[in-house]
């Protein structure tokens, strides 16, 4: 009789440490779930409103703009770019954010068509330093954002009169001419000794990791010195796409408004075939002139396009 | 002598009966008590999983509708982003074409001739709409084409119709115009429009 009261005492014990156990596990299981979705849809939340802030960056007639991006915590932004969906590309942001001292892991790319940002692989701070200026090429083909975290500071040696001019007008506080803390990013024009990043204006070429980055323009210059050359040729050549659609634009514009006695012959077809063929910034050279000769024939008709 | 023998006979079948009904009595009670608790404890099973997925649901369906809420509160801010500055969109704006640079100026004569399936989704998820306020062709709305442009009133940016909730912005819609003098500027009073749809 004593052997069989233990013996059921023993199984509903047992049966309820097994259920209870699988239980508890499912429990669990799904908490972890949830607050993983809930980081990553915070993430991705994070990621679609730094998007939607970037609009305002879009100028008008300014030369620049300027914004600061204050986060409630440490975050990393992924910059992330794809230069082969759709007729422009895309531009891919991921997010992550420090919780409970750990990065937060999220495979979710917030994308855009219609933005370009120029920074290093992945920018981490609090607040964050923005500006955007516009490329033309030569009409305008788009704003160009860069983002530096503000805990990161870029010091330039040696710049023109009119980069220096800029850089104050900007009024960023991590972007220095004179007085530069010292663990800054040194970025030098002219023949400087000991520093991160080197400049040729004239040459019209970026120099760093033994990588040379062509430019055109000071919109694509500042592009090379805030961003990885990854990130700079993929962007480029999303550029070079958009330049391709607009100069159809603009010659079926052209064709257009030929029937109210506006002539124009610019070229652009050729442009477009030129920036359909681009490969990257050492190939900027060949469409370079071509640019240069739409931009005066442009300038001197009687009939403007853009 | 023999009466006792079967007397004894019978108390002894008597006990034996007795006996056997002693063991049979504990050993089912045993039985229906085990049962029961494993009845008990399946029941119980049965309402602490019910209770955990009417929970789960509950949550589920408190976030899903959350999320719902901040899906819709994103697009209203975009569009609201997006009408500000569309305007200056390469794509859109006047530029230096028509004099002077113009702000929050669409040329119409590019618009027209944009070709809207190589720019589909290339401003988000919005339906982008132009609408010319004055003065209205014939004072009603005729949707422009290649044919009855300028003689139109619609400039349709996105191949979607516009549905749900918009936002928008004035602006001017500026193009070239032939006269007898040569070839005119003419810039209208127009409405951009940016509309997206809510899912809350």
């Amino acid at each position: 009789m004593g052997e069989k009261g233990f013996l059921q005492f023993s199984f509903a014990w047992l049966f309820a440490i097994v259920v209870g156990a699988f239980i508890l596990f499912l429990a669990i299981f799904f908490v972890s779930k949830l607050i993983g979705q809930g980081q990553a849809e915070t993430d991705a939340k994070t990621g679609k409103e730094i998007g939607i802030l970037l609009n305002p960056l879009e100028t008008g007639f300014e030369s620049a703009k300027t914004l600061s991006l204050t986060m409630p915590v440490e975050t990393r932004i992924y910059n992330k770019c794809d230069n082969h969906t759709g007729n422009f590309g895309k531009q891919l942001i991921q997010i992550s954010q420090k919780s409970f001292n750990r990065w937060t892991e999220t495979d979710i790319d917030i994308s855009f068509i219609n933005k370009y940002l120029f920074s290093e692989g992945y920018v981490e701070g609090k607040k964050f330093n923005i500006f955007s200026k516009p490329f033309e090429f030569p009409f305008k083909v788009s704003d160009l954002i860069y983002i530096t975290p503000s805990s990161k500071n870029y010091c330039f040696v040696g710049a023109p009169t009119e980069i220096e001019e800029e850089i104050t007008s900007l009024g960023q506080q991590n972007l220095f001419i004179k007085n530069c803390p010292e663990e800054s990013v040194k970025i030098c024009f002219g023949g400087a000794n000991s520093c991160d990043i080197k400049v040729d204006y004239e040459g019209g070429f970026v120099q760093k990791n033994s990588k040379k980055l062509y430019f055109y323009g000071k919109a694509l210059m500042y592009a090379a010195i805030f961003s990885d050359s990854e990130t700079y040729e993929c962007q480029l050549k999303r550029l070079m796409q958009r330049t391709e659609q607009l100069a159809i634009l603009y010659d079926d514009k052209a064709n257009f408004v030929s029937r109210y006695g506006c002539d124009s012959n610019l070229g652009l077809l050729q442009l477009s075939n030129s920036a359909d063929s681009f490969k990257d910034s050492g190939g900027l050279n060949l469409i370079f002139s071509e640019v240069e000769q739409i931009k005066m024939q442009h300038d001197g008709a009687s009939c403007k396009l853009w | 002598m023999e009466k006792h023998k079967e007397y004894f006979l019978l108390c002894k079948k008597y006990k034996a009966q007795l006996k056997n009904k002693k063991l049979e009595i504990p050993s089912f009670q045993l039985q229906k008590n085990g049962q029961l608790k494993i009845q008990q404890m399946a029941f119980m099973l049965i309402a602490v999983t019910i209770f955990f997925v009417l929970v789960g649901m509950f949550v589920l369906a408190f976030k899903f509708s959350d999320l719902k809420k901040t899906a819709t509160d994103l697009e209203e801010k975009n569009a609201m982003l997006l009408v500000t500055k569309l305007a200056n969109s390469p794509e859109l704006s006047c530029g230096e074409a028509f004099g002077t640079g113009k702000t929050n100026c669409i040329d119409t004569d590019k618009v027209i001739v944009l070709n809207k399936k190589d720019y589909e989704g290339f401003w988000g998820n919005a339906n982008i709409e132009i609408r010319k306020i004055y003065p209205k062709t014939n004072g009603e709305d005729v949707v422009c084409e290649l044919n009855n442009y300028p003689n139109c009133d619609i400039i349709k940016v996105s191949s979607g119709d516009l549905s749900g909730f918009d936002t928008s912005n004035f602006v001017a819609l500026c193009r070239k115009e032939s006269s007898d003098s040569g070839v005119n500027d003419k810039c209208e009073l127009g409405k951009l429009i940016v509309n997206y749809k809510s899912t809350w």
